[in-house]
């Protein structure tokens, strides 16, 4: 009898195959993280609100006394407004010279980024440059409040208006919408990854940005064919269950959409694969709704001339009536 | 014309050759390093069948 705790050879080398593929996904996701979340000055560790009168500055090690105590050396001010300049009440420094707490005489608005101007910073006797810092709320609200913007406040077929012929050709089945939703969810993320870099890293500094439709057309057929020819060899499954949607994605207008509202608000890689998820599931949502509601009215009792498109057209008019209530909804 | 349009001009056109010189080998190199056997009996098949749709 065999030993029924032995895994099988084959079993062994898929376990180990996927640790390696989750291995890699969890990097990815913190090169993604850190990528926003770096601080502007090397011997700074973070500048964060400690209540909306004090801002507290962590430094990678000791500074010196009598910089820190000097207010002449600090200065604050509203991102957006930078000749109002807050006034500093106090400067103190934490027992173990590391922590920097600034005293501000009047309330601020924390909804709104603060830069924090650290003049000549001294340690040891050394200076160490001067560090013009960044002080907001935590990043993830942003990144998440860009997540559900997209997805639900905003979405793009019930409040934009966009992608309609995808949407109405795939939803007549649930499975059909399903399988629609996720394959467009993984090419949007691709694409909008691919075409952000060449956005900000191409276009924009050779002031080419007035070829930005033309150049992202190109990267989402380029995005919707590779993902066509690799995953024909790697995972022939996944290939016959994506089918005929993965040339349907070509034809969406929200897959250029995205990467034009991304280039328009100036997103980061963060927030532009926020962005990406969001529509991209936000279609899913909207396709699954849909299908599940016009699997039902095959068996209606519809008036002839209203059968098939026009009240389908009637549905999603409902249902972008009902996505209106979110409008106006903020998160964080 | 301002010497700077023309730049901008033969900028967008060497990058949208660039960009095609570029995703065409890099397509071509997926498609060659992914190929995938088909048999050839298949599209024959479909030849001689009726295409409707």
């Amino acid at each position: 009898m065999p030993n029924s705790l032995q895994m099988p050879t084959d079993a062994r080398i898929s376990l180990a195959d996927n640790l390696r593929r989750l291995g890699a996904i969890s990097l990815f996701i913190w090169v993604f993280f850190f990528w926003g979340c770096r601080t502007e000055h090397p011997y700074v560790q973070n500048a964060v609100f400690k209540d909306n009168q004090e801002i507290v500055v962590t430094f990678s090690g000791p500074v010196d006394e009598a910089w820190a105590n000097n207010r002449a050396n600090f200065s604050v001010y509203e991102k957006a407004a930078p000749d109002i300049v807050a006034d500093l009440q106090a400067a103190a420094l934490s027992s173990d010279k590391k922590k920097l707490s600034l005293r501000l005489a009047e309330p601020m608005n924390r909804e709104n980024p603060h830069t924090v101007i650290l003049k000549e910073i001294l340690a040891g006797g050394k200076s160490l440059g001067t560090a013009s810092l960044t002080v907001a709320k935590p990043y993830i609200g942003t990144l998440v409040s860009i997540l559900i913007g997209a997805m639900i406040i905003q979405n793009f077929v019930f409040s934009k208006y966009l992608g309609l012929c995808v949407f109405f050709g795939t939803s007549r089945k649930k499975s059909t919408a399903v399988g629609m939703g996720i394959t467009f969810t993984t090419v949007i993320a691709f694409s909008s990854i691919l075409s952000w870099a060449l956005y900000q890293f191409v276009l924009k500094p050779f002031r080419l940005d007035y070829l930005q439709v033309v150049v992202f057309i190109g990267l989402v057929s380029l995005t919707v064919q590779g993902v066509d020819t690799i995953m024909r060899k790697v995972n022939p499954k996944l290939f016959k269950a994506f089918g005929v949607y993965l040339v349907l994605v070509i034809a969406n207008c929200i897959i250029i959409a995205v990467p034009l509202t991304l280039a328009q608000n100036e997103y980061n890689l963060s927030e532009s694969l926020m962005l990406a998820l969001g529509a991209g599931l936000g279609f899913l949502i909207a396709l699954f709704l849909m299908s599940s509601v016009r699997e039902r009215i095959e068996f209606a009792n519809i008036p002839q001339s209203f059968r098939g498109l026009p009240i389908a057209f009637i549905v999603a008019g409902l249902f972008a009536l009902s996505f209106m209530g979110f409008s106006g909804m903020s998160l964080f | 014309m301002d010497p700077s349009y023309i730049y901008l001009a033969l900028g967008g056109l060497a990058l949208l050759g660039s960009i095609g010189v570029f995703f065409g080998i890099g397509l071509g190199l997926a498609a060659y390093k992914f190929a995938v056997e088909i048999n050839p009996k298949v599209e024959a098949v479909h030849g001689v069948l009726a295409g409707g749709q």
